[in-house]
């Protein structure tokens, strides 16, 4: 067998696959080189909760006998994966990653860890995330029981939210490609902290069985990976419809890359001050030489119609109604005070106080939200193309948050409007849009990233404006210093 | 006073709801920071127009 240099860490699905498959190398020796790497490097960036090795040679074994009969089941088979510690993996501890969780053990596996399973893919983990995926509201990086999520490309800096462990472990290295989550930025937060793709999919394409909930209209399981085209390999196999999931949109999902439209095919919206006066003064070269690569590809950037809603206090008062009913025995029981994040901690209690006629007045306005995108901005443009974050990632103790009291007074009404699209994040995830997170550049030696939102279930369209994207740019293909 | 066990484990089941429905007390700075977050929130909803006839974004089928 070939000797495995480093360069295999850091290789593609296909690029992984295509040596397995021609018995180049094994699956349990790439399964024992990811596990003792993550094993190894994991706690450098409090991106591992849990290893699982004994699991992953197990399921290398079944594969290696497998791809020996010549039984290949697609480009899955034999990667080492991980997953966000929300995902419950039958007979090992699932901690949410909070305390008071922190021996919780469920018998049965999250849907999408089976289908992973039946694919082939190899897990290798469990990995880190913000306690209860922040949905209280947190202030600091440290709000998880590993500790505050550490940025591969500077450890004095956040990895970002609450998905810190997929996204710094793909990052790293440390696992081929993590399943994460978003309720409301926590996919898009971390990818574009550290510099890696990400898919966050339409609402209900992915099951959420298994998963903690924390909101069940708004959760949502996607991939972080090398690749655009590496996310919709994984998209296919964990897609489709689980009668374990309520929300369940029923819908299979195939990666159709030779269906591709073309970057000159295409209208994409997006608002020119969110690269330049809104973004931060270290990132906006690099978005710059992003927005570029788009024109040259001869993309229509063009500006859109952007519906005015209070799109952060439609999501935040959904997401306190549904955190408040989900994690009510937690909150009444005092056990809520174990938590790491004070913020978090009030947040999670002052829930229990929202009034009915909110929720469902934030659920009417997000009925209307939902329509706005669907009949205005989708009939207008093909996705919108937006920063995934203003700026690189912040440093481990600033707070991300202000601090009580210094909270602004209630805005004069009526509210003036949102600049450019400001609001994309909870505007995204309140219609429920798949968004790709695609890195665009380095601003003080840090990523920074795009992200392209769609319509539901245009999942095949954004990654081919990533793999496009991809195809002109290297940034993907970066590494952290010394990884 | 005679009290009866029906009397008993009435008072029990009584108390045993009290407690399970009723927030810990945390009266501080925190706490009331979330609380006025919830109640901004609330006012930037009032703010927008809600025709009559839209119906919440989630459906009950029998």
């Amino acid at each position: 067998m070939a000797q495995l240099g480093s360069d295999v860490f850091f290789s593609t699905i296909g690029e992984l696959n295509a040596r397995l498959v021609a018995k180049e190398i094994s699956a349990v020796e790439l399964a024992r080189a990811f596990v003792e790497r993550l094993q190894q490097l994991g706690p450098r960036y409090n991106a591992l909760v849990l290893s699982l090795k004994q699991e992953a040679i197990r399921q290398a074994e079944a594969v290696d006998k497998e791809i020996k009969r010549g039984r290949l089941h697609g480009p899955l088979q034999g990667i080492p994966y991980g997953v966000k510690d929300l995902l419950s993996y039958a007979g090992q501890p699932t901690t949410w990653g909070a305390k008071p969780y922190a021996a919780q053990v469920f018998d049965y596996n999250a849907t999408v860890i089976d289908r992973l399973d039946g694919a082939g893919a190899v897990i290798t983990g469990k990995l880190s995330m913000v306690e209860l995926a922040g949905g209280g509201g947190y202030r600091y990086a440290s709000a998880s029981l590993t500790g505050p999520g550490l940025n591969p490309w500077d450890r004095t800096r956040w990895s970002g939210g609450s998905s810190s462990g997929p996204a710094a472990a793909v990052a790293a290295g440390l696992v081929t490609f993590a399943i994460g989550s978003e309720t409301s930025g926590s996919i898009i937060t971390p990818a574009s902290f550290c510099g890696v793709t990400a898919l966050r999919p339409t609402y209900g394409l992915v099951s959420r069985h298994g998963a903690m909930a924390l909101s069940w209209t708004l959760d949502k399981l996607g991939p972080f990976a090398h690749s655009a085209e590496d996310c919709g390999m994984i998209l296919q196999v964990i897609a489709g419809k689980d009668s374990s999931d309520p929300g369940s949109a029923g819908r299979s999902f195939y990666y159709t890359p030779q269906y591709a439209r073309p970057l000159k095919e295409l209208k994409i919206g997006y608002a020119p001050g969110d690269f330049t006066d809104r973004a931060e003064p270290s990132a906006r070269a690099a978005f710059d030489a992003a927005l570029a690569v788009f024109k040259a590809a001869g993309a229509q950037l063009t500006g859109v119609q952007w519906p005015q809603f209070p799109y952060g206090p439609v999501l935040s008062t959904i997401l306190a109604g549904e955190e408040a009913s989900i994690f009510e025995p937690l909150i009444t029981s005092g056990n809520v005070d174990q938590l790491a994040d004070k913020s978090q901690i009030a947040g999670l209690k002052a829930a229990l106080d929202l009034p009915a006629k909110d929720y469902l007045r934030a659920m009417r306005i997000r009925r209307l939200i939902q329509h706005a995108f669907s009949n205005d901005v989708f009939t207008q443009v093909d996705a919108l193309l937006a920063p995934g974050r203003s700026g690189p990632a912040p440093k481990i103790d600033q707070p991300l948050a202000p601090p009580p009291g210094a909270t602004p007074a209630a805005p004069p009404t009526p509210t003036p409007p949102p600049a450019g699209l400001a609001g994309i994040i909870p505007a995204g995830n309140l219609a429920g849009l798949p968004a790709l997170v695609v890195p665009c550049g380095l601003a003080e030696n840090l990523p920074v990233a795009l992200q392209i939102v769609g319509a539901p279930f245009s999942e095949n369209l954004l990654l081919s404006i990533g793999k496009e994207f991809q195809a002109r740019t290297d940034w993907h293909k970066r590494r952290p210093p010394g990884a | 006073m005679k009290v009866s066990r029906r009397q008993v484990t009435a008072a029990v089941l009584v108390g045993q709801a009290i407690r399970l429905s009723a927030a810990p007390e945390a009266p501080d700075a925190e706490l009331q920071a979330a609380r006025d977050r919830l109640k901004t929130n609330a006012q930037a909803l009032s703010a927008v127009s809600v025709p009559r006839d839209t119906e919440p974004a989630f459906q009950f089928k029998a």
